[in-house]
């Protein structure tokens, strides 16, 4: 098979699956589709989508630079897939952030809510003009081929140079920016991270990868469409880049010497090591491959050493962007799939209208060879198209429509039980409260509880201000059956049950009227066989059959009368929270609930087995 | 006046009455575990927490309202703001959902409503709108029982913590944590024990914010720089082009290749 319709069958089935994932994303929250936490509230959208892309992106503001302010023209082959590479980036960029944003739609609040404190609106607003920038200078490519379009093409030719002054301005800006965000996180980020120099750090960094990743680029290109390279340019480029990366690196290094950090690079615990690969990666090694004339000058060492700059330099924004962040306890943010499928299907977007446009316009001197009516490429496919999917240019479209909307299905399938039901919070089954007179009550069976009197309640009260609702003939039905679990509201109706032969065995005629849309509204209220579901006196008045949390059941039960009690005895503490939870205080339901593991202060309560 | 809490975890006998009354106040939810809370006690449904330190002794955590908060700085389209107060305060129909201010905050308080479609960004507000600008104190230094945290003129605040540590040397720990670090913030501690670790290790004096204002100060001057940089450089090439062109063609390739 072609190596391009290989790359689009993958790419495509990226964009179906991240399409499935970003549905589920906006349906279900953050909290359903990420690990993003509390601890780590940022991470690989923001690390991997938002800086790296930009910095990536960073190649065309980078060439238009040196072909029309320094004009040198033996570069010029390079600009327009440069500029295209750009436009893009900062488009799957926009895109990206869109997943990660809480509130997506007021993404436009920057333009009326100014801060001009924030190195974040600094940033947002240079990315938005640059954006506008980048398409009016990629506009004339695609206006070539349409006569119609010939003067404003001509319009925006003639204000190129502004256009890549500002280009060029704006980048400076945001590219550093970018490194700014992290100046006010000096106690977070990983000193081996932080520095006063991070906007100089970014910025540098950001041209080394800009040339790289249009070497990158422009091979790989190359080789999917079986294409000559430029390898000339691109050798003389990488010379430009392993003096770019070497100026980072001493920089890098001299700046924590001179604000004497050196000595935290002694030694070989894991962030010092973890320093070393990033460095290795983006600096050491592509600088010593560049720094050989035979691998500068041949094919494979160009690709091989702008591999490395350009995950070296993700890697870096990576850690800066979240990984080494520290001091908010012992959390580790490991991107859960789903992230990791939107950020995958974010760029393969981006590659895929990037080879469109390759296809479609005249982004290189000469228009690729189009794979789809390549007569060499025909026959693996047209047995396929010409049985039963038509003409093979539809096939190939077909194939594609086919294999996306497949892996939006398995996306889906992967998806749909779990962030549905959990929300983030674990199913916790509650075991039945234990005793007599006194009842011990620990739902979750980890030694911290209530000591109930269930004697000196019972004598207060009627049975039924708490056992407001029982199962049939029965007048105290424990707590448990229907709150079944600690936090999650469970069903307590039992539709299963009343349907199954070992259960009730009822025909859905029985509950649900004939012609009626079989629903819970319009069934027959239980109550109609159950006579003594609620009990007269019952304390609580149910409405629904979703039994809420165990926890929020038992303190909606108590204190309700506690507090009124508290009022009339003129007893303020009998209300309060130590009332009930005086052998544990450490359980309070209210408050973030501790780990299990953790040493804990209060008092437990040793009990003797079932 | 610059409202603000002082609280002795001396005096706090960790009833959580604080943590109750704030919960009333606001008309939070009973929170559950969930996998995204911090082991603080703090989340988008707990504006305020008890935590228990070794030998019974418990610190009250809260939003320390800075007096130059770094998320305020923080913020793209302040949502955040410094009400004349002294409270920071959250718009949340400005809000765009970044979450950089949790990012920016030395003390990681902001939490966020990761299990809501629209969420938003949760912390104490001090009380602002309802209670501290119409004069009356916060829900929870009202229902403190021993009052352990006490509500006050900023400045006021800070005179009765010197006297406290003045008066009884031995039982505290002689620093007011909040008086200078990150240029002071407006909830103030004495303690008997170390309380740096509510921000993860100790903090230096200087404002967040101002670790950001000299790259920011910057950026009108080095797009301008930049700019006018580039369009000099390329006046100058030109221009030298040019002058190559006219004096004879011959030898143009070879002076490009040395100016590059």
């Amino acid at each position: 098979m072609h190596r391009v319709r290989k790359l689009k069958l993958i790419l495509w089935t990226l964009t179906g699956l991240a399409f499935a994932v970003g549905a589920v994303r906006f349906l279900f929250g953050l909290g359903a589709t990420t690990n993003l936490s509390d601890a780590t509230p940022w991470g690989v959208w923001i690390g991997f989508d938002v800086m790296s892309g930009v910095a990536l992106a960073a190649g065309g503001f980078i060439v238009t630079a040196t072909v029309y302010i320094f004009k040198l023209e033996r570069f010029h082959a390079v600009v327009r897939p440069a500029v295209l590479t750009a436009f893009l980036g900062y488009l799957a960029v926009a895109v990206g952030l869109l997943f990660d944003l809480g509130l997506p739609w007021n993404i436009w609040h920057m333009l009326i809510y100014w801060n001009p404190h924030s190195p974040l609106f600094e940033v947002g607003w240079c990315v938005m003009l640059y954006l506008t920038v980048l398409s009016l200078e990629f506009l004339p490519v695609p206006a070539e081929e349409f006569s119609r379009l010939a003067k404003i093409r001509q319009f925006l030719l003639k204000i190129r140079l502004p256009l890549v002054i500002a280009g060029i301005g704006l980048s400076t800006l945001h590219q550093s920016s970018l490194g700014s965000l992290f100046l006010i996180m000096p106690n977070h980020l990983h000193p081996l991270w932080y520095s006063p120099m991070l906007p100089v750090l970014f910025l540098v960094s950001a041209i080394g990868l800009g040339l790289t990743m249009v070497m990158f680029e422009s091979h790989t290109t190359a080789y999917l469409y079986h294409r000559k390279p430029e390898t000339d340019i691109i050798g003389r480029l990488g010379g430009v880049a392993r003096w770019v990366l070497f100026g980072y690196v001493v920089m890098r290094l001299g700046d924590m010497a001179a604000r004497g950090q050196l000595y935290n690079l002694a030694g070989t615990d894991g962030p010092i090591l973890w320093f070393w690969f990033e460095i290795a990666l983006m600096g050491i090694i592509p600088i010593v491959l560049l720094s050989i004339p035979a691998v500068r000058t041949s094919r494979g060492g160009q690709w091989i050493a702008a591999a490395f700059g350009v995950s070296g330099i993700v890697l870096n924004r990576l850690n800066v962007g979240g990984v080494m962040h520290q001091g908010r306890g012992d959390y580790f943010y490991v991107p859960a799939w789903t992230e990791l499928a939107i950020s995958a299907g974010v760029v393969s977007g981006a590659v895929l209208v990037f080879l469109y446009f390759i296809e479609r316009f005249k982004v290189w001197e000469e228009r690729p060879v189009d794979p789809e009516a390549d007569p060499k490429a025909l026959p693996e496919l047209s047995s396929v198209g010409s049985t039963w999917l038509g003409v093979p240019i539809v096939a190939n479209r077909t194939v594609y429509s086919l294999v996306f909307i497949l892996a939006a299905a398995v996306g889906l399938a992967l998806l749909s039980p779990e962030p549905a039901s959990s929300r983030g919070v674990d199913p916790s089954p509650v075991s039945p409260a234990r005793g007599g007179e006194m009842l011990w009550i620990d739902g979750n069976f980890d030694g911290f509880g209530v000591a109930f009197q269930h004697e000196s309640h019972r004598s207060m009260n009627n049975c039924a201000v708490c056992h407001h609702m029982n199962y049939p003939m029965d007048q105290d039905t424990p707590c448990y059956r229907c709150h079944s679990d600690m936090y999650l509201a469970t069903d307590a109706f039992k539709h299963d049950w009343h349907r199954s032969e070992t259960g009730a065995g009822l025909t859905c005629m029985e509950c649900h009227a004939k012609g009626e849309v079989r629903r819970a509204e319009t069934a027959k209220p239980c109550a109609d066989c159950h006579t003594d579901l609620v009990p007269a006196s019952a304390g609580i008045k149910v409405e629904s059959y979703d039994a809420i949390g165990y926890v929020s059941a038992m303190h909606q039960l108590c204190i309700g009368c506690h507090s009124e009690l508290a009022a009339q005895m003129e007893m303020p503490e009998f209300a309060q929270c130590a009332a009930c939870h005086g052998d544990s205080e450490e359980h309070f339901a209210n408050q973030g609930l501790p780990s299990r593991d953790r040493e804990r202060g209060g008092k437990r309560l040793i009990l003797p087995p079932y | 006046m610059q409202a603000a809490i002082l609280t002795d975890t001396t005096k706090c006998i960790g009833c959580r009455e604080c943590v109750l009354a704030c919960k009333k106040e606001n008309g939070l939810a009973p929170e559950v575990p969930h996998r995204w809370n911090l082991d603080d006690g703090l989340s988008a449904r707990n504006w305020t927490s008890i935590i228990d330190r070794p030998d019974e002794k418990y610190v009250r955590k809260q939003c320390r309202h800075c007096v130059e908060p770094a998320c305020v700085s923080a913020c793209p389209v302040g949502a955040l703001e410094k009400a004349e107060t002294g409270a920071v305060v959250y718009d949340g129909n400005k809000c765009m959902g970044c979450r950089y201010c949790m990012m920016a905050c030395p003390y990681g308080i902001p939490r966020y409503d990761w299990d809501q479609i629209v969420p938003y960004v949760r912390k104490c507000v001090l009380c602002h709108e309802s209670r501290v600008s119409k004069g009356r104190e916060p829900a929870c230094t009202e229902a403190c029982p021993t009052k352990a945290t006490i509500f006050g003129d900023r400045d006021e605040l800070i005179r009765i913590a010197h006297e406290r540590i003045r008066s009884e040397p031995r039982k505290y720990v002689d620093k007011v944590w909040g008086e200078h670090e990150v240029g002071g913030t407006s909830v103030l501690y004495i303690a008997d024990m170390d309380l740096d670790f509510l921000s993860g290790g100790h903090l230096d004096d200087e404002p967040m914010p101002e670790r950001t204002k000299l790259a920011m100060n910057a950026v009108p001057f080095t797009f301008v720089g930049v700019a006018a940089a580039m369009a000099g450089v390329n006046w100058i090439i030109g221009r030298r082009m040019k002058l190559q062109q006219e004096s004879g063609p011959p030898e143009s390739p070879a002076k490009e290749d040395g100016d590059a």
